[in-house]
């Protein structure tokens, strides 16, 4: 083997066989600045891997701010936690700099784990915007998210999955993804997901599943305290616009109003593309609609 | 009664809450079915695959939420714990977050234990339902079937499995006025899915609310569309 062809080898080695694990936590809290109207990154706490570089100032005062995995994904054995505070009538826009990318683990390694804690206090607003989750062959993954709304907390959150590296022809051949999801309003659960997929336990293009589809998002609308006509309304709105969008065999949408407080939309895609272009286009639909503001898209770094 | 004739009545009582004929409104949901029917997804020949997969998915997490809700009546001592009963529910109402299969099963969980109070005047069945006031919450078919078994003197596996065959055998039922499934093919059906029906009752035993996992996205969006279809055989 040349030299050059064995650094290849080795480089492609550790992408999948990961040699070590990680035991690192990040912690941000955001606060609103007094009569600047602008939100500010007021405190941090940051463990490598996990990093952010600073807060940028969107135009309409709120705080946003890339969150950053430096060993460039997630790998076996990894334990990471990610906590946001935001503070009253703050608002923060989060997104991740690239695709969440889940490596495959060396057989004795446990399932990497990522934990996810956001508190938004009264009037606050969190939009998290993260690019797809992309499991490698013979991922293992597991992931807890918690949202607590406070009064008057608003929420825009979703999160896409997708099968694997299509390009490499490489389509639902992770061995586990466990995505646990809860979001309570003042204390009550208002929407909450337990979803453990093994593609090769248990058929996921099986009807019953995804059927011929291999993306699937979700995406969750939330203000604590709008009524119940405000949401219904907003769904009626809503499904009127993804009437158009919506093509059988490559993109379903179903919009439902939650049990209180909030709307949720799912999407099934054979292709990843149509799924982010749909939900920046609902992003923005549903903040104009629910806040009077529109949603202003995140800049990528790259 | 002897205990022999004890439990007889209560195997008795439970052919009953378990029949299709209990007048609770089963046989008017079918849970997103009725959208990918209309939408061409869902034929006669992908029927069994499908049902499978559902007992695996759904049918699996409601016999976890089910069984939890049987664990909530201390039979000893004739009483249950409401905060558990209501937070229970609680947290089934916001797992099911498409309002049609919220709304579906909170209207047959409601209807069934107000049949199964006008039948049995049992201290525990109404103070689940006074609970439910205040906070107001939503009383799902799978709890509310827990909660009677374990009223009624039946234990905790046999609740699991009956209430999993017949919300099975409910979802056959919708098929055969949807699709054209006649008689012998329904019953074909449900003979062939007891396997997974007892398979999905011994992997419940030990799971826990947190672990109850469940992932139908395709049927998540076929009940959100369904209001939207232009004819309906079932209740949006």
């Amino acid at each position: 083997m040349t030299t050059v062809a064995a650094a290849a080898h080795i480089k492609a080695e550790r992408e999948i066989v990961p040699s070590r694990t990680v035991d690192a936590a990040l912690s941000l809290s955001f606060s609103l600045e007094p009569f600047a109207n602008r939100t500010t990154l007021a405190g941090s706490h940051q463990e490598p891997p996990l990093k952010v570089v600073r807060a940028f100032t969107n135009e309409d005062g709120s705080a946003f701010v890339h969150l950053h995995n430096v060993s460039g994904g997630v790998l076996g054995g990894d334990r990471l936690a990610t906590s946001v505070d935001v503070g009253a009538s703050a608002s923060v826009q989060l997104t991740t700099t690239g695709a969440t990318r889940v490596y495959r683990p060396r057989a004795s390694v446990e399932p990497a784990y990522q934990r996810n804690d956001f508190y938004v206090s009264e009037n606050g607003m969190l939009e998290y915007v993260p690019d797809p989750i992309i499991p490698f062959s013979g991922a293992r993954y597991l992931q807890r998210t918690t949202i607590h709304l406070a009064d008057g907390a608003g929420l825009f959150w979703w999160e896409i999955l997708a099968p694997g590296r299509e390009a490499r022809g490489e389509v639902f051949q992770y061995e586990s993804v466990e995505m646990k999801t809860d979001i309570f309003a003042v204390g009550r659960p208002i929407a909450s997901e337990r979803v453990r997929l093994e593609p090769l336990a248990r058929n996921i293009s099986q009807l019953a599943r995804l059927g011929p589809y291999r993306y699937s998002a979700t995406f969750y609308i939330c203000r604590v305290g709008l009524g119940g006509k405000a949401w219904v309304a907003a769904e009626s709105r809503l499904r009127q616009l993804v009437e158009d969008l919506t093509i059988p065999g490559e993109l379903l949408i179903g919009v439902s109003t939650l049990i209180e407080y909030g709307i949720v939309i799912r999407f099934l895609a054979h292709r990843g593309r149509a799924v982010a272009r749909v939900l920046y286009f609902l992003w923005n639909a549903a903040k104009t609609l629910l806040c009077g503001r529109i949603a202003i898209p995140p800049r990528k770094l790259n | 009664m002897e205990p022999d004739e004890q439990r007889a009545l209560s195997e008795l009582r439970l052919l009953q809450l378990a029949d299709s004929a209990l007048p609770i409104g089963a046989l008017t949901q079918s849970f997103g079915l009725e959208t990918l029917v209309a939408s061409e997804m869902l034929s006669v020949s992908e029927l069994a695959g499908f049902l499978r997969g559902y007992i695996e998915e759904s049918g699996f997490a409601e016999v976890v939420f089910c069984r939890e809700a049987h664990r909530v009546v201390n039979t000893l001592a004739a009483t249950f714990s409401s905060n558990r009963w209501v937070g229970l529910n609680q947290t089934l109402s916001a797992r099911k977050t498409a309002r049609e299969s919220c709304a579906g099963s909170a209207a047959l969980g409601r209807n069934f234990l107000e049949a199964l109070i006008a039948l049995d005047n049992s201290p525990v069945l109404r103070n689940a339902l006074v609970a439910v006031k205040n906070p107001p919450t939503l009383v799902h078919h799978c709890t509310a079937f827990g909660l009677a078994a374990a009223v009624i003197g039946i234990d905790e596996d046999r609740a699991a499995l009956t209430y999993l065959h017949q919300s099975t055998a409910n979802l056959i039922s919708a098929c055969q006025r949807l699709l054209p499934l006649g008689q012998t093919g329904a019953t074909r059906l449900l003979w062939d899915l007891k396997p997974q029906i007892c398979d999905a009752m011994s992997r419940s035993k030990h799971c826990s609310i947190d672990d109850a996992c469940s992932f139908m996205p395709l049927l998540d969006w076929a009940a959100m569309e369904h209001p939207a279809l232009f004819t309906r055989l079932f209740i949006s």
